[in-house]
């Protein structure tokens, strides 16, 4: 058994570390499980400071003479912009998402650090029921392990956002039933990589992992996996 | 002729790929330099160098390590080339500042963005690996040649700093 400080050192390291000698003194320890609570709510402020915008607004950039190149750089500087440019065709041909829908949905996530935690708890089930009840969907058993269900607020509606525990991690779901996407729209972003996938007369369904979980294809496979895992009511 | 759909189909999921990840390089790269300028220097010679080897990258799933690596190392080049004698604190948070106009918890925020540039770099990049990118322990090991335990102790070290430059409550804090 762990105690208080040898706790709090774990979680000052690594607030995300799964140990399950760690759930069991926070289970245990309500000096621990506050102390647990305000640091996850530091992260959610740290995850939002370091997530500066990447484009600069053009009254800070400095002007052309001003700025700092390296010798050697100048074609270098424009082979990597011509280069950037067709990437950003192909990933408009590959569908990569609307910045904006993307980066709102990790906004989101970075908002609700409680959401990743690992557990075999399930969410109660008439509470995931009324969480999904709003957006006329159920989930079949195949869905797996459902361990957080919220009805939350995003871009203006009230949307289904949960979580199941997956054999890798955790796998946060958010039904968008009042976006639309034409095609599978993969991104990542501030350690999230995630898809959102367009489902016909029902909006889109987001799905995201974090952490180790950086095969594209992990995240796609879990969401065609979550897709046929839910039943529309309405 | 299907090499040529194959090969042309995979420079595209290449470019798909970094391009996904540029912004979130591009964040890790302002944090390490706290310079946009060179930043986006440094971003660009990474993706160029990246697309160049992109035939060494075996797998999807190492790209953002393998990417890492280059921009971490392409960072510590500059860096010896030109010591910088400037740092753009004002400008890295002001540029901020619009977007957190709305927001309630600006100030803190704010705060917060001063006190990680403050933070020393062998604190601050483990954090930014760990909270930015999402790497685990023995990846932030990896990229910084160290052992878990040191990366742990530096990442414990670094959240303790910063929590007493925001004037947080740390009484509950372990010691040292």
């Amino acid at each position: 058994m762990i105690d208080c400080a040898h706790y709090r050192r774990s979680l000052l390291a690594d607030p995300g570390d799964p140990r399950p000698e760690l759930r069991a003194h926070r289970a245990i320890c309500p000096e621990c499980a506050g102390y647990a609570a305000r640091l996850l709510q530091f992260e959610t402020r740290l995850g939002r400071a370091l997530n500066l915008m990447v484009e600069a607004p053009p009254q800070l950039r400095r002007p052309d003479g001003q700025r700092r190149v390296f010798a050697r750089r100048n074609w270098l500087t424009i082979a990597a912009s011509l280069l950037l440019g067709a990437g950003v065709a192909a990933a408009l041909w590959l569908a990569v998402p609307r910045p904006t829908l993307a980066d709102d949905v990790v906004s989101h996530m970075a908002a609700e650090p409680q959401a990743w935690r690992r557990t075999d708890v399930p969410v109660p089930a008439p509470e995931l029921r009324a969480v999904l009840r709003d957006a006329q969907l159920r989930l079949s058993p195949r869905a797996g392990l459902v361990t957080y269900a919220n009805s939350c607020l995003f871009r203006g509606h009230r949307v289904p956002h949960f979580v199941v525990q997956g054999a890798r991690g955790p796998v946060t779901v958010m039904i968008l039933v009042h976006e639309s996407v034409r095609a599978a729209m993969p991104f990542a972003e501030q350690g999230y990589r995630g898809v959102i996938l367009p489902v016909p007369g029902h909006g889109a369904l987001a799905v995201l992992t974090r952490g180790a979980h950086d095969d594209p294809a992990v995240v796609e496979t879990a969401a065609k996996r979550l897709l046929a895992a839910i039943i529309w009511t309405g | 002729m299907n090499d040529q759909v194959r090969g042309g189909g995979k420079r595209a999921r290449f470019q798909a790929l970094c391009q996904s990840l540029r912004p979130d390089l591009l964040r890790f790269a302002l944090w390490l330099s706290r310079d946009r300028a060179l930043a986006e220097d440094v971003v660009q010679e990474t993706l160029l160098r990246a697309w160049r080897a992109q035939d060494s990258l075996r797998e999807e799933a190492s790209a953002k390590p393998w990417l890492l690596t280059i921009l971490r190392r392409e960072y510590a080049r500059c860096f010896e080339r030109k010591r910088f004698a400037t740092v753009d604190i004002d400008e890295l948070i002001g540029a901020e500042a619009p977007s957190l106009g709305a927001d309630e918890d600006a100030a803190e925020i704010g705060e917060l963005r001063l006190a990680l540039c403050k933070l020393p770099q062998e604190y601050r990049e483990p954090l930014l690996l760990q909270v930015l990118m999402g790497c685990s322990t023995a990846e932030i090991a990896a990229q910084m040649r160290l052992s878990k335990a040191a990366v742990l102790t530096r990442l414990y070290r670094a959240r303790r700093q910063l929590r007493a430059l925001c004037r947080e409550d740390t009484s509950m804090d372990p010691a040292e």
